[in-house]
């Protein structure tokens, strides 16, 4: 019985919060454009007339690519910091943050997206093998 | 160890086709995929990052792109499940918390966790609260862009009546006779479809008109006589007519000749009404008797001035040819003149002939057409001389 009013103002609370924060969204921009996102949706078929959907939807967007890149930035600094060994560490540390494809594959295959990449061709199916199989 | 030879490579090309078939990437899609590439690495470079490879930064729009439909999809059918077409906030949050599940977020194991109260969406408002406000680089017109495509037009539309009772009012008008191809003069393309109905109602108009005419024809011959038994207005028409129009005077006999003839003057209900084409064939009969009778006036009379010589089909033409703007089809054929071989080897006057369907000025025609019908009526009248 205490409980109810308690949970009943929580949820007030809740839907407050959550009103409140989908009013707010309109103040602010997402980077990812509402264009964008309505085409993406409308091709899932997604309805909704509402725009702060859309927006909260670019907001989601926004966010993962946010945690992803920045993951990918986590490994990249660190692999320079590996590198890094010899007196020239300034140098070799003012080198640019690039977004390589081998970073990103291991931030996305935390999220469970699979990109991994050949990591070399060769010529021909025995290539490797040792000369002594094969001569077989 | 894999080998990347050329077996694997086709086999991997084509299993990207048939997934991206498969997926919503599509070549329509190029424009959104560009402008995610631009918002991407807007995102980017906010991070900390200060250049990218491409083949990394098309890959994460591609992701950033699928993780859009995804949860609109999830979103739908989340909707859906719950019997409704339009999503709700609390869809899009459980399609977040759907994704967010790999990783896990704040809350996710409790079982009677309200969803307003989501870790998700704290994490988002944390986010916001966070984040620097970087809005889009470019200014982007709502896309894709829906063509306004204008229809046909149907009848009720154009206020048109459709051809026939088969026809409902609600189809595509069709399109204005002047569109169709026309061969010639001879053969018009609206009239050929309704030849056969088209010469019955001639023939029968004719046959209607034959004693009228021979009526006006007499009142001509008698010298304009103003009393007259059979109605007063006809008469006084007959006469205006025949004092202007050569064609209802009267018809010269046998041997005689024609002095001098005055140019044609074509009356101008026949041009106006002829000019105004009208697709109904029914309405030229009933409303221009006059030009009908004027026309068969010309036929009895070249019929009676002995013009004998010619098959019945070429003075079928050169009857057609004196009218050139009101477009019978008495059983000619669709060719014109010009290409029958059999009429330009016949006589020299057939080439004026010829030459008539080329020209398109009527004065000359006219005047041309009086003086060749003067020497043929000349010609046929000295040609039954000799053969008697």
């Amino acid at each position: 019985m205490s409980h109810n009013p308690q949970s009943s103002d929580g949820k007030h609370d809740d839907d407050s919060t959550l009103s409140d924060f989908l009013a707010s969204l309109m103040d602010y921009t997402p980077t990812i454009p509402d264009e964008l996102v309505e085409q993406y949706l409308a091709k899932s078929g997604f309805q909704c007339p509402d725009v702060r959907l859309i927006r909260l939807v670019a907001v989601a967007t926004q966010k993962f690519v946010a945690e992803v890149a920045s993951d990918a930035l986590q490994h990249c600094k660190a692999r320079q910091d590996a590198v890094v060994k010899d007196k020239r560490d300034k140098q070799q540390r003012d080198k640019r943050l690039i977004l390589t494809m081998d970073d990103l594959s291991k931030s996305l295959r935390e999220y469970g997206v699979n990109v991994k990449h050949q990591e070399y061709f060769a010529d021909s199916p025995s290539t490797g093998i040792d000369p002594a199989s094969r001569e077989e | 160890m894999k080998d990347g030879g050329l077996e694997n490579k086709k086999e991997l090309e084509n299993s990207k086709k048939q997934s991206n078939s498969s997926k919503f990437r599509s070549k329509s899609d190029d424009f959104a995929l560009s402008i995610a590439k631009v918002a991407v690495a807007q995102v980017c470079e906010s991070i900390g990052f200060q250049s990218f490879q491409h083949s990394a930064l098309e890959t994460l729009s591609d992701v950033a792109a699928r993780y859009i439909y995804t949860l609109g999809k999830t979103a739908n059918f989340n909707a859906n499940l719950a019997g409704r077409l339009e999503s709700n906030v609390f869809d899009v949050i459980q399609g977040l918390e759907e994704l967010e599940s790999g990783l896990g977020f704040a809350g996710a194991s409790d079982v009677n966790r309200c969803l307003a109260n989501s870790g998700v969406v704290r994490d988002i408002v944390h986010f916001v609260g966070d984040a620097v406000d970087v809005p889009f680089a470019y200014d982007i017109p709502r896309f894709p862009v829906v063509k306004d495509r204008k229809g046909m037009g149907s009848f009720w539309e154009k206020g048109e009546e459709p051809h026939g009772e088969h026809i409902p009012s609600w189809l595509p008008a069709f399109p204005d006779p002047e569109t169709y191809a026309t061969q010639s003069t001879v053969g018009n393309g609206t009239m050929s479809g309704s030849n056969g109905v088209k010469t019955g109602l001639v023939r029968v108009e004719w046959k209607v008109e034959r004693p009228l005419l021979n009526f006006q024809q007499q009142f001509a011959r008698n010298g304009n006589v103003g009393d007259s038994s059979c109605g007063g207005g006809d008469s006084t028409k007959a006469k205006e007519a025949s004092n202007s129009n050569p064609y209802l005077a009267a018809p010269l006999h046998f041997g005689e000749k024609e002095v001098d003839v005055s140019p044609v003057v074509l009356p101008t209900k026949l041009s106006n009404e002829v000019a105004s084409r009208d697709p109904i064939p029914e309405n030229r009969f009933l409303g221009n008797q006059v030009s009908v009778l004027e026309t068969f006036a010309t036929a009895i009379e070249a019929m009676k001035s002995g013009i004998c010589e010619y098959d019945g089909s070429r003075q079928k033409n050169v009857l057609y040819n004196q009218r050139p703007t009101v477009h019978f089809k008495i059983g000619i054929g669709k060719k014109s003149l010009n290409s029958a071989p059999y009429f330009i080897s016949k006589n020299k006057d057939l080439q004026k002939i010829a030459y008539w369907f080329e020209n398109g000025n009527e004065k000359d025609d006219r005047k041309r057409r009086a003086e060749i019908f003067s020497k043929e009526s000349m010609e046929c009248s000295h040609e039954s001389v000799k053969n008697e």
